[in-house]
């Protein structure tokens, strides 16, 4: 065969993106004289098909083995103009991308100096190309299950689609029981459904499901391997429960000598609970988990003559002996779904949140307005004899959203409407109550949001545009230092409560799902997505998805939806089977390799090791690359000192000649 | 205090074990002040060993530099130890190649000798010019000691340490087998006082700075010979396909050989001056190795050569590593 390079050079117009701010007219009869370079075209929109078919025609009439498509980014149209050099019998890494448009028009305004860099860049891929070698892609099958962390509703969703669909979840919660934040929720804005009466089936469902395998009270500790092949390791903590004994029953909890006095989480601090405790009537399993924090038995080894919760449970399901599990399995794909946390209203000392028991947060509000919440649904301040119910209530929206001095520029989403929806409740559950809110905005972005909101407001629901500066006590009241910008007036509002709009923040241990599965962030510090709009459930690495407020704050069925986005993006993996890999992977030259070992310890993925190797007698220890596991990032060869490690398509051969291009020197 | 008669007798013991190979130490030069390496295989040769202010070389170097000559089918390597007579700051040499897995723990002897500062022979010659034969010195409270044939002088420390030891934080072996005698006191804090200057310059003016040093260069590799660290059985600064340094001698090419050269030091030079200390034209290399290390110190909280347990530079990542250089 002969293997001279025959080039064959495409510059794209890109519509007017590229060709207003370069002449691609230009380029192309400059490339057309670049060594090597048998034809030179441009066209306006190479990624077309009549754009591809201009390279396939190309290559059978011309003979190319050789192309350079001079347009955007490869990390837009790499994988497009490869298969387009497959289609014609080319192997496909005999393309080499020059990205005129991100890298050049995108960025420049002069045309002239647009058009040099642009041709630069071009006689740099050019000269690369010619220096490409042809590479294999390998397959490797797919194991035909997902994780998902995190059993929220996003976490559900995304379960119960998978499984409906014929493969294998395991999903993993933190906390003894799936439901997440909707299951603390009362009413679901706008409809006012049930939060539980709509969950709870599902988190049944969840359980129940022969697909599904539910660990509850766990934690993912490690994952390893790649898209397709992931090796995951889940601790179960220890309920000292015997769940398949324990029938749920809770004579337990009501004997605990710690009964009714430990903050419940589940009621955000307004409840109490038993150092044994099921989070919620409705938790799914239904089974109790002693808290080892606080159990007296486990701190002090002693509880009484003998612990009650072990005399009262008939069914002797308290095993005080019982150790952390580990479980181990392998799954294709990975789903995080590992939602928020509220914003922590103590951070905003003006507001008083820590200093007057009449200031709450909206999520405390949502466990007084249930039903199954601490005070049976009644909206009361203060316990035992000292409470009493508000009258005068106020509602401050944007607590940590939209507010530089904590962190949080962005907007939560929920919290108009959440705001909304709760002074709804508590007009319907206080008779004659004077409810107002103060806001900055309202948002109403949503189906069915602003005919909500407009409801609320003829309910006789004050909004009050401001943004109060000071609250702060006087007599019994608490007062409200305001200045309503709408008529320019500082006002004082007393009232008997007031409720906090908290915002959505990025989860405390977000850090952990960073490290274990190398995820990035966006300046919110949410999770981020791979593409903020192509590409809104995937990340930047393969196979791991996004799912709910993990990725950024959103409302139920934004969630649902991104749920089932995500639940589909990792179907499209499990069933086609097969995943193909990196075939731009590294590679150790063994006889120059002084087996320093930093490669093995820089390479994320875990796919180099240190070998033993005969050199001339003397035993040596060299890098080797496992194939199966190389992403082809080239963490290696950058940081390989003797450049004995080297990528494919990015080997020192092949990228000086494009630098040396690039510096004017040839 | 230096103990010469240990020092021999400790050789002397150690060349005699069957594990040991030889042993690195140094010796009386040939001329003026210079000291030789000196590689001791029978106890005899232990009496020409001296531990002086003039002692200067990081022996370290040879530790890296053998050549692993092909063998002949079923014959061994020799695996015998090499003993290393190291200073504190050749000591984080020998850690520093540990990290890299440049030797093994087992085929070395780490012998310690506290270090009261070597000299700078530049100075020291400017002093005392045109010296007949050799000549030794020696640290007396505070000061050093030169034997001259007129007599001995005694000069102030402060006047002919090298730079490196004036403010010196590991005057002691932070890795040894065998420490000779009891450790001395730190010297300094180094907070790198000595790139200040170059670093309030504006980016032109550093770049002048650096073209006027790096065209004098000869492209001689004294400094990466000399480096501990530059150990590569194939650097790649010498190979020609793909050529990353051309040969020609000019600023161009001379730059891109120093760039590389200190960056391939980043987060592993030990700064120990060896590459200042042999370059012929006076290149401040220390400055651009020093600018570095400082450079990973602040930003990674990284000191190379301190903890042979510990993980190079490169994968020392960490969730709050600061990133405010990054644009």
């Amino acid at each position: 065969m002969n293997n001279k390079p025959k080039i064959g050079v495409y510059v794209c117009h890109c519509g007017i993106n590229i060709a207003k701010t370069v002449d691609v007219n230009t380029v192309t009869e400059f490339a057309s004289h670049l060594p090597n370079v048998k034809v030179a075209r441009n066209y306006s929109y190479m990624c077309s098909d009549p754009g591809q078919l201009l390279i396939r025609e190309d290559i059978k009439n011309e003979g190319l083995n050789r192309v350079v498509v001079a347009s955007c980014s490869p990390r837009m149209h790499e994988l497009t103009f490869r298969k387009t050099l497959a289609e014609a019998g080319l192997n496909p890494y005999y393309l080499e991308m020059a990205n005129i448009r991100e890298q050049c028009s995108w960025v420049h305004e002069e045309g002239e100096r647009a058009t040099g860099k642009a041709k630069k860049l071009v006689a740099a891929a050019v000269s690369k190309v010619r220096l490409l070698e042809p590479l294999q892609e390998k397959e490797v099958d797919v194991e035909p299950a997902t994780l998902i962390i995190g059993g929220g509703i996003a976490g559900i969703q995304a379960a119960l689609d998978i499984a409906n669909a014929g493969f294998k979840v395991y999903l993993v919660e933190k906390t003894p029981s799936v439901g997440g934040r909707m299951s603390q929720l009362d009413k679901t804005f706008p409809t006012l459904d049930c939060s539980a009466c709509i969950l709870t089936p599902k988190m049944v469902d969840v359980a129940s499901h022969p697909n599904i395998e539910l660990f509850t009270y766990s934690q993912v500790e490690e994952v390893s391997g790649f898209v397709g092949n992931f090796q995951v390791k889940v601790r179960k903590k220890a309920r000292y429960v015997d769940v398949d004994k324990c029938t749920g029953c809770g004579a337990c909890a009501q004997e605990c000598r710690l009964s009714g006095r430990i903050p419940s989480e589940f009621d955000v601090g307004m409840g109490k609970r038993a150092a044994i405790y099921l989070p919620f009537p409705q938790a799914v399993p239904a089974k109790y988990t002693i808290d080892s924090q606080r159990c007296l038995f486990l701190t002090r080894g002693k509880c009484g003559k003998s612990p009650k919760c072990v005399d009262a449970c008939a069914a002797g399901a308290i095993n005080f002996e019982q150790k952390d599990e580990i479980a181990e399995f392998k799954v294709g794909a990975i789903i995080v779904a590992t939602g928020f946390d509220v914003f922590d209203a103590s951070r905003k000392p003006e507001y008083g949140y820590n200093d007057y028991v009449n200031v709450i947060t909206s999520l405390e509000l949502e466990r007084l307005v249930s039903a199954s919440g601490p005070t049976g649904g009644s909206v009361m301040i203060g316990t035992g004899e000292d409470a009493s119910v508000p009258r005068e209530i106020a509602f401050i929206k944007c607590v940590g959203s939209r507010d530089k001095s904590v962190g949080n520029e962005y907007c939560s989403r929920v919290c108009c409407m959440y705001t909304a929806k709760l002074a709804h409740l508590v007009e319907e559950k206080i008779p004659g109550a004077n409810v107002r809110v103060y806001y900055m905005d309202v948002r109403a972005f949503g189906k069915g949001f602003e005919e909500f909101y407009d409801r609320v407001r003829r309910e006789g629901i004050r909004y009050i545009r401001g943004n109060p500066s000071e609250i702060f006590k006087r007599g019994d009241k608490l007062v409200i230092k305001v200045e309503n910008t709408l008529t320019s007036t500082p006002m004082e509002d007393e009232v008997d409560l007031v409720v906090l709009g908290v915002g959505l923040e990025p989860r405390k241990d977000a850090r952990e799902i960073i490290d274990l599965l190398r995820l990035s962030q966006s300046a919110d510090r949410f999770f981020l997505e791979a593409h903020p709009k192509l590409a809104p459930v995937d990340t930047a690495t393969d196979g791991v998805f996004l799912a709910g407020c993990a990725q950024g704050p959103k409302d139920i069925p934004d969630t649902v939806a991104q749920a089932k986005g995500a639940a589909s993006s990792a179907l499209v993996l499990l069933s086609s089977g097969r995943v193909k890999v990196q075939a731009q992977i590294s590679f150790v030259n063994e006889a120059t390799c002084r087996g320093c070992g930093f490669c093995v310890e820089i390479c994320p993925y875990g796919a180099i090791e240190l070998v033993t190797v005969n050199r001339m007698g003397h035993q040596v220890s060299v890098a080797r690359v496992n194939e199966a596991l190389c992403k082809g990032c080239g963490a290696c060869a950058a940081g390989c000192l003797s450049g004995s490690v080297q990528q494919k398509s990015f080997m020192d051969r092949q990228i000086l000649p494009q630098i040396a291009v690039l510096g004017g020197m040839r | 205090m230096v103990d010469l008669e240990k020092l021999k007798t400790a050789a002397r013991e150690t060349v005699s074990r069957d594990d040991v190979k030889y042993l690195i130490g140094w010796r009386q030069g040939t001329y003026g002040f210079r000291v030789s390496p000196h590689f001791v295989k029978e106890p005899e040769e232990a009496e020409k060993l001296i531990f002086s202010p003039l002692c200067t070389n990081n022996l370290a170097t040879y530790l890296v530099l053998t050549e692993r000559l092909p063998l002949p089918r079923g014959e061994q390597p020799d695996s015998r130890k090499v003993a290393l007579m190291v200073k504190g700051c050749d000591s984080r040499a020998v850690v520093q190649q540990l990290i890299e897995q440049g030797i093994k723990r087992e085929s070395v002897l780490i012998i310690g000798c506290p270090c009261e500062g070597v000299i700078d022979l530049k100075k020291v010659e400017e002093k005392f010019p045109h010296l007949p034969g050799p000549a030794q010195a020696r640290w007396s409270n505070g000061n050093i000691v030169f034997h001259l044939p007129d007599g001995d002088k005694e000069v102030p420390k402060g006047e002919v340490l090298a730079a490196k030891c004036l403010s010196c934080r590991y005057p002691n072996p932070v890795m040894t087998d065998l420490m000779l005698w009891e450790e001395v006191q730190t010297r300094g804090n180094d907070e790198y006082d000595d790139i200040t200057e170059l670093e309030a310059k504006s980016p032109q003016e550093r770049w002048l700075f650096w073209e006027d040093k790096f065209s004098s260069c000869i492209r001689c590799y004294s400094c990466r010979n000399v480096c501990p660290m530059c150990y590569c059985e194939d650097c790649v600064l010498d190979r020609l396909n793909p050529a990353w340094v051309f040969r020609s001698n000019n600023i161009s090419e001379n730059t891109a050989f120093h760039l590389a050269r200190a960056f391939h030091l980043a987060g592993r030079c030990i700064e120990c001056g060896e590459c200042e200390r042999v370059c012929p034209v006076g290149i401040p290399l220390m400055k651009l190795n020093r600018k570095l290390a400082k450079e990973v110190k602040e930003k990674y909280e990284y000191i190379p050569g301190l903890d042979p347990e510990s993980k190079p530079l490169q994968s020392s990542y960490r969730p709050d590593d600061k990133e405010d250089f990054i644009l």
